[in-house]
């Protein structure tokens, strides 16, 4: 790696103080697992990085509040995530999905915010963020702001946060008593391979009928994005396999995926179609 | 361009230590440059072989993608730091009794991890050492006398 | 057969009792690989060392216009930056290979792939090295380009080389001649009887083209190389080489030496699969060194080892004529091998392995050409198997092919045709200590053949298959060994083998503690230095075992007559009647005395050596140009089959191994745990070849050169069940009976893999690797309804 400054503040204004609106290569680091990736192969050269490992507090909190509503800090490590019984009974697809994010070393180190304002389309979680109804609350100079996980990505490696803001904490709302998500991935070249594609699924279904579903597709696509087609394709459906086959079909339709060494848009079309289907098996019968 | 360096203290196999590290210096280097210590080596550069695990602060990173200056204040074991003089620890042992290696490059990564799998988990099913173990790559690909090790160290483990 | 012997070979007085044979003792190394203390060349730093960084190609083909190094040379803590005008200065002809000195040390006037070495930045500071590289600019004139390896044999106009340039140092290349305006640096023929009679005798001929990827071995040791200079006239290299002997005498060469001024030494290595062969980085680091008067190592990353060398893609056409009954009467086979832009040892493979590429079968006309042929793709060279498996790949397929469409069982077809000991193999040369037919029986009984299983149900389809492949080990070549008791009856083994995961260091010890009646753990084993230790052709092909396991034996032999010799006066015994075991010497008349004793009985105090020396050399003929007939090819032959079973997702295309068995024909295992553990890492690496590994090229750059996006197995993608299974048998040549097993497990997975999912889903994919999406798109052929990519 090329020689770079590094400064430590010991608190979220002081980092965000010391952020630059206009120098793109000054970035925050936070576990650094992926900014270390991109560093190493030469595709960033940060002049300096502001690194967030000394801020403490709600950063590294997870909770439920007063309305159920679960609050992940921004510093969590994903292997905090993965472990803690709060996620497990609040957001049990979060737990399951950090399973197999990555391996145990990124999830030791790597944080959710960094997972998520890395803005790379292969992560795990943003998609099921997106399906979960998740929010997220930037902190920058001008104040505070919340924005819904499903507007955060807004194209490839590029999030709605702007250079002097940092992800402060995600908020996932409580759960309806008849909801449940599920989040599947399809590899492609080896079982531990980032994910070709990965579909999340949050379903509410009383009596065997969807009442609604929020589906949102990842990997494939150049940022996580919902399937508004398919969501409409089985509202107010049967949690039947018949259902679920035709919202499959209108995602496949409505994806534009991305041709890569992990396959062509075509087979990845095809992968949708596949992937949104089980992931609505599997909520359904979560 | 020449970053300052900075004067850090740690704790290393039990040792109370400084360095003198510069930002952009990863964990890996610096315990090879400034302390000899090779059994951490860089390999894949991307943090999924494996071959680079330290422990800091009780949990696994991969130390080519860990910068130096985080290790300030941490308490950090390699896998130097295993063995009790002649003693091997039990993870160690398994490794030699069941062969658990070949050429040895990705040896201490598998080691650590497991040392890791076994402190949370005693008795580990085969499918729960594979994805715990699913981010170390073994390139001579002795993953199925890796798996007997880690049975036979668990079972050492389990009867200390 | 009969094998040539360079010293005398003492007589073996009596069957000999083996104790350390067929033991599966712990590596020698253990302790140390377990507390990562291990020495690997990785680790090593020198005084005054600087790190070298290399500016590489970033076009195919190009005329050098412009090398910029200012900004380069101007950066605080740059020591030199090295370009191949100043490697021409003190070398005028920089060009090396084994096969052709066709390679630069660093590019000079053309590039010739995407990665070549171009310049390289010096500084004490590896980073301040990178930073200096990557201010280096180049301009180049571009040069129309080529590609794939049947389009490069046949292209008139684009030549990848001006001349070919023949090295002639290995004996068995000496008949390439220099050529121009092609880019076929070989073209290997074999003729067997008349192949077009063959074909009209047959009832049914079949015809299918068989295709493999550029593959890389990644050795997590990425290659490494140091050099040091001892004043202006000697040299030594620290290198991660499994070819130490050749890096001597080729830096030698280049330098205008002697031998005896280049000493190179290696260390253990981290993996080595045939990457680490010839020069890679040796002459690189050698001149910089000797330009700067400063040792310098360069490390590759894992990247820059996907532009430093790969594994040949190849092309194989194969025709096969058999009658009703499944007796196959012709095999024609053409292979086209994608050396690349430098040759490296791809000729070496196009000739040893192309003889092979009919099968082991007893095939009475046969027709084989082989061609290695020039690319403006990363150099190509040997990968554990030197060719094998894309071969077997194609006549394993192909025969499984033909079998199915004869409705004759696959086992039973293969049975019925196979090579048997004492048949001529398509060179001539007849077979011996080959147990092709034990193999496929117990493969037969390992796989449960014939017996009902669950096929699997909806979108999980489940189906086996199996394949077997064959290979002869590389000739004419040499290993000598050195074996040294010290005054204390301490053992050293002084070899040239690198130990790079295989357990040679302990086989070779077992093999010196049987001969001299020692505790294998005790004796030591000598890393390669060729200052200390004899030459050694290298580490490859399966080839240690036989060849230093041979000279190891032999030189622990004449330590021994040389110690009963002396014992025989100490203990008033004919040393004729000595016997050797626990570190002592015992006569009949029941005397004995340690080995240690027995040394000081002549040098009268703890002092003194007794060293015998071993040489070994298997006798060759080569084949004859035109019909590629000899009859005598190679010391020893390697068997090994190959059951799969798998599980196909029908949905996505994804295919899952459960179960992978692999038979091999071992000779007599010297250490089995170690032999089984070759077998298995063989067939699983093969199992990443044959599942998802490929280096995509556009426009010749590499695109997945990393393991992120290059992707070899992890333990997640091993099959539920790995299986080795050992047929014992003798290679009557081989020390204490044994042969070459380092390979042997690699040859037939990946055709057998694919036979499993003919077997499970019907469809028959052609080129490897067997990815979802290339099985997916088989699967909707199938149903007529296929995947359509839109514009």
């Amino acid at each position: 790696m090329i020689p770079f400054d590094l400064q430590e503040p010991a608190s979220l204004a002081e980092a965000i103080a010391l952020l630059d609106p206009d120098d793109p290569s000054v970035r925050p680091v936070a576990g650094g697992t992926a900014l270390m990736l991109m560093m190493k192969a030469g595709l960033f050269q940060p002049t300096r990085l502001i690194s967030l490992r000394r801020l403490e507090g709600d950063l590294r909190r997870v909770h439920v509040d007063e309305h159920g509503d679960l609050h992940l800090g921004a510093l969590v490590p994903l292997s905090k995530l993965e472990l803690s019984p709060l996620v497990a009974e609040h957001a049990p697809a979060v737990s399951e999905t950090c399973r197999t994010l990555s391996n145990v070393r990124v999830r030791n180190v790597a944080t959710l915010g960094g997972h998520v304002a890395h803005g790379d389309p292969h992560m795990d979680l943003p998609p099921l963020l997106i399906a979960l109804g998740a929010r997220a609350r930037a902190v920058g100079p001008r104040g505070e702001r919340w924005i819904d996980a499903a507007d955060l990505f807004v194209g490839y490696y590029q999030t709605a946060l702007e250079r002097d803001e940092l992800l402060a904490e995600i908020v996932i709302p409580a759960p309806s008593p008849d909801s449940s998500a599920a989040y599947v991935k399809f590899t492609a070249l080896s079982a531990d391979d980032w994910p070709a594609v990965g579909v999340a699924a949050a379903v509410r279904r009383r009596e065997g009928v969807i009442l609604d579903a929020v589906l949102a597709v990842s990997a494939a696509t150049e940022k996580p994005i919902r399937l508004a087609a398919a969501e409409a394709a089985i509202r107010g459906k049967s949690t039947s396999s018949g259902s679920f086959d035709e919202a499959a079909e209108a995602a496949a339709h409505e994806v534009e995926p991305l041709a890569d060494i992990r396959g062509s848009t075509a087979y990845k079309r095809e992968m949708v179609r596949v992937h949104v289907r089980r992931a609505l098996i599997k909520a359904s019968h979560s | 361009m020449s970053p300052q360096l900075r004067h850090i203290s740690f704790t290393l196999n039990g040792n109370s230590v400084t360095a003198e590290v510069a930002p952009h210096h990863t964990l890996v280097e610096m315990l090879q440059e400034q302390f000899h210590l090779y059994g951490a080596r860089e390999s894949c550069g991307q943090g999924l072989c494996g071959c680079c695990t330290v422990i800091v602060n009780g949990r696994s990173v991969s130390g080519c993608l860990y910068l130096a200056a985080f290790a300030d204040q941490a308490n950090i074991v390699t896998v130097e730091g295993l063995a009790k003089g002649e003693q091997l620890d039990p993870v160690q042992e398994a490794f030699v009794s069941c062969s658990g290696f070949q050429c040895g490059f990705c040896t201490s990564g598998f080691i650590l991890m497991v040392n890791q799998l076994l402190e949370k988990n005693a008795n580990p099913t085969e499918d729960e050492i594979r994805h715990y173990l699913s981010g170390n790559l073994c390139r001579c690909a002795t993953y199925p006398d890796i798996i007997s090790a880690v049975h036979a160290a668990a079972t050492t483990l389990r009867k200390e | 057969m009969s094998t040539h012997v360079d010293a005398p070979a003492p007589v073996e007085r009596k069957a000999p009792t083996t104790t350390q044979i067929g033991r599966s003792i712990p590596r020698l190394e253990s302790r140390a690989k377990v507390t990562g203390e291990a020495e690997y060349i990785h680790n090593l730093r020198l005084p005054g060392m600087l790190y070298g960084k290399i500016f590489r190609s970033t076009v195919p083909h190009g005329r050098i216009v412009r090398i910029d190094t200012r900004a380069a040379k101007e950066l605080p803590g740059v020591f030199a930056v090295i370009t191949g005008e100043d490697v021409r200065a003190l070398i005028p002809d920089p060009y090396y290979g084994p096969a052709f000195h066709d390679q630069p040390v660093l590019a000079i006037d053309k590039v010739r792939y995407v990665g070549e070495p171009v310049a390289v930045a010096l500084s004490e500071d590896p980073h301040i090295a990178e930073h200096a590289a990557n201010l280096i600019e180049a301009e180049y004139e571009d040069l129309p380009a080529v590609f794939d390896e049947v389009e490069a044999a046949a292209a008139t106009q684009v030549f990848v080389h001006d001349a070919l340039r023949p090295a002639g140092m290995f004996p068995d290349l000496k008949h390439l001649h220099g050529r121009t305006k092609t880019n076929v640096a070989l073209d290997f023929t074999l003729r067997r009887n008349d192949v077009e009679q063959g074909f009209a005798q047959a009832d049914y001929v079949f015809e299918h083209v068989f295709r493999t990827p550029t593959v890389a071995h990644t050795a997590l040791e990425p290659i490494v190389s140091v050099a040091e200079p001892r004043g202006p006239q000697a040299l030594t290299i620290h290198t991660s080489s499994q070819s130490p002997s050749f890096v001597r005498s080729e830096v030698a060469r280049l330098l205008g030496w002697p031998e005896n001024r280049v000493r190179v030494r290696t260390a253990f290595l981290g993996g080595g699969f045939g990457a680490k062969l010839y020069i890679k980085l040796e002459a690189m680091v050698a001149v910089l060194a000797l330009m700067v008067k400063r040792p310098v190592k360069i490390s590759l990353t894992m990247e820059e080892q996907f532009y430093t060398i790969t594994k040949h893609a190849t092309t194989v056409h194969l025709k096969t004529g058999v009658t009703k009954a499944g007796k196959i009467t012709a095999r024609q086979c053409e292979a086209w091998w994608n050396g690349g832009a430098y040759a490296d040892i791809g000729p070496r493979v196009t000739q040893k392995s192309g003889f092979t590429a009919a099968g082991p079968y007893d095939i009475e006309n046969v027709a084989l050409n082989s061609y290695a042929v020039y690319t403006n793709l990363p150099p190509a060279g040997a990968l554990r198997g030197f060719g094998i498996p894309q071969l077997v790949w194609a006549y394993e397929s192909h025969t499984d092919l033909i079998a199915r469409e004869l409705e004759i069982d696959p086992l039973e077809f293969r049975r019925a045709n196979i090579l048997r000991d004492g048949r001529p193999q398509a060179t001539g040369t007849i077979m011996h200590d080959i147990a092709t037919v034990e193999v496929l029986d117990a493969l037969s009984s390992a796989m449960r053949w014939g017996e009902s299983f669950d096929r699997g149900k909806g979108s999980i389809r489940r189906g086996h298959g199996i394949a077997i492949g064959f290979k002869a080990c590389i000739a004419p070549t040499t290993s000598g060994a050195i074996v040294n008791l010290y005054g204390d009856g301490s053992c050293a083994v002084y070899c040239g083998t690198v130990d790079m995961g295989q357990g040679s260091d302990t086989v070779m010890a077992q093999i010196a503690a049987e001969v001299l009646g020692l505790d294998p753990q005790s004796v030591s084993v000598i890393h390669p230095d060729t200052d200390v230790t004899p030459y050694d052709m290298a580490t490859l092909g399966s080839r240690s075992t036989f060849h230093m396991g041979n000279a190891v034996r032999l030189a622990a032999l004449e330590a021994r007559e040389k110690l009963f010799a002396i014992a025989g006066k100490a203990l008033e015994a004919d040393p004729s009647l000595l016997t050797v075991a626990d570190n002592g010497v015992s006569a009949p008349s029941g005397r004995r005395l340690s080995i240690a004793d027995v040394i000081k009985s002549t040098f009268l105090m703890q002092a003194g050596n007794i060293i015998g020396t071993g040489s070994f050399r298997p006798t060759y003929t080569s084949p004859s140009q035109g019909d590629g007939q000899s009859d005598d090819i190679t010391p020893f032959w390697m068997v090994g089959a190959v059951g799969a079973e798998v599980e196909v997702d029908t949905e996505t295309g994804r295919v899952r191994v459960t179960r992978l068995v692999n038979v091999a024909d071992v000779g007599t295992p010297i250490n089995p745990g170690i032999v089984t553990r070759q077998l298995n890492g063989g067939a699983l690496m093969q199992l990443g070849f044959t599942m998802s590994e490929a280096v995509r090229f556009d426009n010749g750059q590499a695109v997945n050169a990393s393991l992120a996006d290059y992707k070899i197995p992890g333990i997640l993608d091993i099959p539920d069940q790995t299986l080795a299974k050992i047929v014992a048998g003798c290679q009557s040549t081989g020390p204490f009976g044994a042969k070459g097993v380092g390979e042997t497990g690699t040859f037939a997975v990946s055709p057998a893999i694919a036979n499993a999912v003919h077997d499970a889903v019907g469809v028959r994919i052609f080129d490897l690797p067997l990815t979802p999406e290339t099985v997916y798109r088989a699967l909707r052929a199938a149903q007529h309804n296929p995947l359509e990519d839109q514009q």
